[in-house]
């Protein structure tokens, strides 16, 4: 499998340069992204040069470090200096960055090797990736079915061994739900470890960015690269991730919590694999506790009231002016503003719009968006209780496998149901890891999600880790890609 | 039936700090266009906004020097409303928690002008209006401001006045901002509304918007009282409505459009954490005030015995009442520093401009210098006059112009023989007053005095010459 | 109840168009998310406060002055520019 840590030592033996190794890549993603949709705008020709500068640094005999030369990829609502970040809306297409996202600074600095720009749902507003302007990215497992999404893109790279590993970001399960549906392992982070300054705001309250990659162990490598505190975003924590270090300590004795609340509406064969999964703690000496959550039944309209509110203002300021697409035809300023933004959004984007305005709106604000923020605090208490029971809490990514494509436009709330257990998480600002647990009768991923405490990645990891380690057929890899 | 008028004011005043509220452009005015410029203030998607910490000292600067409660926890809102010169589509701001609550702006008559809260928020900004096209600057956008509320206390044109004027004052003095109306650094929007003299309910009111200069907050209001009056006594109602004031016909007229809905939901910025501010570091910054106009005021009249109108001028700029006090130091008379200012300096000093630098070619040391001979007794006030006159003309000290035998005043036996010499050579002086005109004796006082040089003391000269005529 | 002043008042405020024919099933479309979002109405009254996430406070930038961008890369990426401006130009 394409790790990056098989990748680091296939560099550092010499069995391949990076060089050669980016041109497969490119190659791959050549052929098969037709049918995968997975990257929007492949950045060959820059990738290239950093292997080259990887390659020299080989030859000339220096060290280098864990993701120096590991092609990847970057959702494309991070920003990136020069290089077109559309957020795969129409009214960003031609937008390119005059500065780095944060964490592309870092990653950048480190040699990794941007293969290019991965699809997502429009501004990240979605669960399957087709409310992506450039439609949606399929599924590896099966090209008929979802990927997922938001982070759809990514998942569908990784997956498909067309990236080693990717950024993508989770504002209510958008970096899980498509890791879950891909088969793949996708971390949302704790809020405040990894910088938002550069990551295109969609609810910002809940927006965090994290890896989706092959195996835990790479999840870990990624996160302690990019868990950096961040002068530029005011709500970056003073906290830099060591996850590495502990991933393989013994779990016996872990208290692992189910709270009731998160199985019910869950599909048979998706509750029978996290129930299996609770087996492969039990014997690797982990205590199973049982408890209620029943703050979760508020979760999902907590959510939406807040991401949607969040949203309203933060996609204010697509007008037509200082970027991006402007409407050919108009008849003055505010007519100009009103064409290129109901040109420029789809559908779903607008609807989070005029829903996020409707709740803030005078003579709503109290009965909605006042009433979601008390019981987000509630929402944070409860799991804070949870947590003097257990240690980490165990949970399906999400009550389904991938389903098929062009389902979930049909009906948006039926849609909206596929986050219930990923957007707790985002709501508390918790960490969150989707692990593969096993495959229903189609032969689709089914995904895991271990909770942790407020910066608690360190356990959740560990906790992943050692189920990797006993239940690795659950990792299965794709037909597709680059084979190592 | 009269009518009284009820205004309320919403300042807006652009702190003097460096950088910009959330980003690290200057704030220097001018500029070509769109070069005080960066990702965060034109608001680039993925961007956010990190708070300066001195907007926070100077919004309680504000605070305190408007005698206001410091709140210990305040938080940033965003206004949402989408118009070119608000590159992010909100402006960031204070709604449910300002930084400072209450407060007031005591009137030379004693009244109080309430203040609702102070808060701190981002500049918009700039837009020009050519031939139908929109041209967009930013450099302004992100400056930081402070938005002064206050409560429907103003009662007349005059207060309106005196209040803006006394805010200008108190913000100069603490330094936070240089309050150029003309420049845009203070603007007001107006609240007014109008009510039968007597009546205790609020008329409705409408608000004017931007004003630039004290002049046109004047006039705009004037216009406007007599406008809703004449509504109301033809039988009309007054609308809740935004008005622009138009200087060049001298009147108000709606700005309303279809296009502006006004609801602008605020919320919490997510992108900003809580300001909090402990009793501590408001009694550091307490600490670091300066004695305010008005307490200065009162003091000078109250404890140096200075007239409360030439106080109220010298307390007018702070560099005035800061030279004023260094002049004073160890003086027997203030009041006599204080004629001084007043007198011959001013008539050097003429424009308001030039007040407020009040950059004189006499030190403070040095005038304090010159007194402290008249008071020693060692000059007398006229020689005093004519040297700072020299001293002002060239920049140099008293010393320069004063030479040892000018100093010490008159012996006894010279006093005596002016005095003889000027009843001698008067006659008809003496002869008036001896005839009951008491006035003549300033004549013959005066000979004295210029043919001591001045040095004579004036009142012993007197006694003396009464005694000499009997 | 949603209707179809609220739609259009909120279309308006948000900056976009609803065509006249969309906007009866737009209006049904928001009653339908309105009341799952209601949902939350049935909750327990709850005076939890919630702040922010981390429970931060004070995070400040110092007052120094760091280089602007030029204009040039300022306006980059604008759409329609003039003598360093951004333009809107009438097309009336």
């Amino acid at each position: 499998m394409g790790t990056i840590a098989k990748i680091h030592e296939m560099l550092t033996t010499k069995q391949c340069s990076c060089t050669e190794l980016t041109k497969s890549y490119l190659d791959e993603i050549e052929k098969s992204n037709g049918e995968l949709n997975a990257y929007v705008n492949v950045t060959g020709d820059e990738a290239l040069k950093t292997a080259e500068k990887v390659d020299k640094k080989i030859a000339s005999g220096e060290e280098i470090g864990l993701l120096e030369g590991v092609p990847m990829t970057l959702k494309d609502n991070l920003s990136t200096k020069g290089i077109e970040t559309t957020c795969c809306s129409k009214i960003l297409t031609g937008y390119k960055p005059i500065y780095n996202a944060t964490v592309w600074d870092i990653l950048q600095s480190q040699n990794a090797v941007m293969l290019g720009k991965t699809n997502m749902d429009e501004f990240a507003m979605g669960s399957s990736c087709e409310t992506s302007y450039f439609g949606g990215a399929t599924n590896p497992f099966n090209t008929k079915h979802v990927s997922g999404g938001s982070s759809g893109g990514v998942a569908s790279a990784v997956g498909a061994n067309i990236a080693a590993y990717g950024l993508g970001s989770d504002t209510g399960g958008s970096i899980r739900q498509p890791a879950s549906f891909c088969g793949i392992v996708g971390l949302k982070p704790t809020y405040g470890s990894v910088s938002r300054y550069g990551l295109v705001a969609y609810a910002s309250s809940l927006d965090q960015i994290g890896p989706i990659t092959k195996s835990v162990e790479d999840a870990s490598i990624v996160f302690d690269a990019i868990s950096k505190y961040d002068e530029k975003d005011s709500t970056s924590k003073e906290y830099n991730g060591d996850t590495y270090s502990s991933l393989n300590n013994d779990i016996k004795g872990m208290k692992i919590g189910i709270a009731r609340e998160y199985l019910d509406g869950v599909r048979d064969d998706v509750k029978e694999a996290v129930l299996n999964a609770a087996e492969v703690y039990k014997s690797l000496g982990a205590e199973i506790v049982y408890f209620d959550l029943p703050a979760l039944k508020f979760a999902l309209p907590v959510y939406y009231i807040i991401a949607c509110a969040e949203a309203s203002s933060n996609l204010g300021r697509y007008d037509g002016i200082r970027y991006g697409y402007k409407t050919e035809h108009y008849n003055g300023t505010h007519d100009m503003i009103c064409r290129t933004r109901s040109e420029g959004f789809g559908e779903e984007v607008k609807r989070r719009i005029l829903l996020g305005t409707y709740v803030l709106s005078a003579g709503y604000y109290d009965a909605y968006y006042k009433k979601a923020q008390n019981l987000r605090g509630t929402i944070v208490k409860a799991f804070n209780d949870a947590f003097t029971h257990c240690d980490v809490i165990l949970a399906p990514t999400v009550p389904m496998t991938a389903f098929e494509m062009g389902r979930a436009v049909s009906d948006p709330i039926e849609t909206y149901l596929t986050d219930i257990c990923t957007v707790p998480v985002n709501i508390a600002g918790l960490p969150g890891v989707s692990v593969p647990c096993g495959f229903n009768a189609k032969g689709m991923p089914i995904g895991m999600q271990l909770i942790g405490k407020s910066f608690g990645e360190a356990e959740i990891l560990n906790a992943a880790y050692k189920y990797q380690q006993a239940a690795g057929e659950n990792f299965k890899d794709t037909k597709w890609g680059v084979k190592l | 039936m009269k009518y009284e008028l009820v205004a309320g004011f919403e300042t807006h005043i652009e702190l003097a700090t460096k950088t910009k509220i959330f980003c690290g452009c200057t704030t220097q005015f001018g500029g070509e266009p769109n070069t005080h410029c960066c990702p965060v203030c034109i608001g680039l998607p993925g961007t956010l906004p990190k708070l300066n910490r001195q907007v926070v000292r100077y919004g309680i600067m504000a605070g305190l020097a408007t005698h206001g409660e410091i709140a210990e926890i305040s938080k940033m809102d965003r206004k949402n409303y989408c118009y070119p010169d608000l590159s992010k589509a909100y402006q960031i701001s204070q709604l449910y928690a300002p930084l400072t609550i209450g407060g007031y702006v005591e009137l030379s008559s004693g009244k109080k002008i309430r203040l609702h809260h102070i808060h701190i928020e981002e500049d918009a900004g700039k837009l020009i209006h050519q031939h139908g096209d929109t041209y967009v600057d930013y450099n302004r956008g992100g400056v930081p401001l402070i938005e002064i509320v206050s409560e429907p206390d103003i009662r007349s044109i005059d207060e309106a006045r005196e209040y803006v004027e006394k805010l200008q004052q108190v913000m100069r003095y603490i330094g936070i901002s240089d309050c150029k109306m003309q420049e845009g650094s203070m603007r007001c929007d107006v609240n007014i509304s109008v009510r039968p003299v007597g009546s205790e309910k609020l008329g409705t009111r409408t608000e004017i918007k931007n004003m630039n200069s004290i002049n046109n907050i004047c006039k705009a209001m004037e216009y406007e009282f007599e406008r809703q009056v004449d509504l109301i006594e033809s039988g009309g109602q007054v609308v809740q409505e935004t008005l622009r004031y138009d200087d060049a016909t001298n009147t108000t007229s709606s700005m309303r459009s279809k296009e502006d809905a006004h609801d602008y939901r605020y919320f919490r910025d997510p992108d900003l954490v809580t300001i909090h501010v402990t009793k501590e570091e408001v009694e550091e910054i307490k600490s670091t005030l300066p004695e305010l106009p008005t307490e200065k005021c009162k003091r000078y009249v109250d404890e140096l015995g200075i007239p409360e109108k030439d106080a109220q001028l010298l307390t007018k700029y702070r560099n005035i009442s800061e030279y004023f006090d260094k002049a004073c130091e160890g003086v027997k008379s203030p009041k006599t520093v204080s004629n001084f200012i007043i007198g011959q300096i001013f008539s050097r000093v003429e424009t308001e401009a030039d007040k407020e630098v009040f950059d004189v070619s006499v030190n403070p040391e040095q005038l304090n210098e010159l007194v402290k001979l008249l008071d020693s007794g060692k000059i007398r006030n006229n020689l005093a006059k004519a040297t700072l006159e020299k001293m002002l003309d060239s920049g140099k000290g008293a010393l320069e112009f004063i030479s040892e035998s000018d100093m010490g005043g008159l012996d006894e036996n010279a006093m005596l023989e002016l005095c003889k010499q000027a009843v001698e050579s008067n006659a008809k002086a003496v002869e008036d007053y001896k005839n009951g005109k008491e006035k003549a004796i300033k004549a013959l006082v005066g000979f004295v005095m210029k043919n001591s040089r001045g040095k004579a003391d004036a009142a012993a000269a007197e006694a003396k010459i009464k005694e000499l005529i009997g | 109840m949603v209707t179809r002043e609220d739609v259009e008042n909120i279309a308006l405020l948000s900056k976009l168009f609803v065509p006249e024919e969309e906007l009866d099933s737009l209006t049904q479309s928001m009653q339908e998310i309105i009341d799952f979002a209601d949902e939350i109405n049935k909750a327990p009254a709850s005076d939890e406060a919630f702040d922010n996430i981390n429970n931060l406070s004070n995070v400040f930038r110092e007052d120094e002055v760091v280089e602007s961008f030029s204009s040039e890369e300022i306006l980059k990426n604008a759409p329609e520019q003039a003598e360093n401006h951004f333009l809107v130009r009438n097309r009336e």
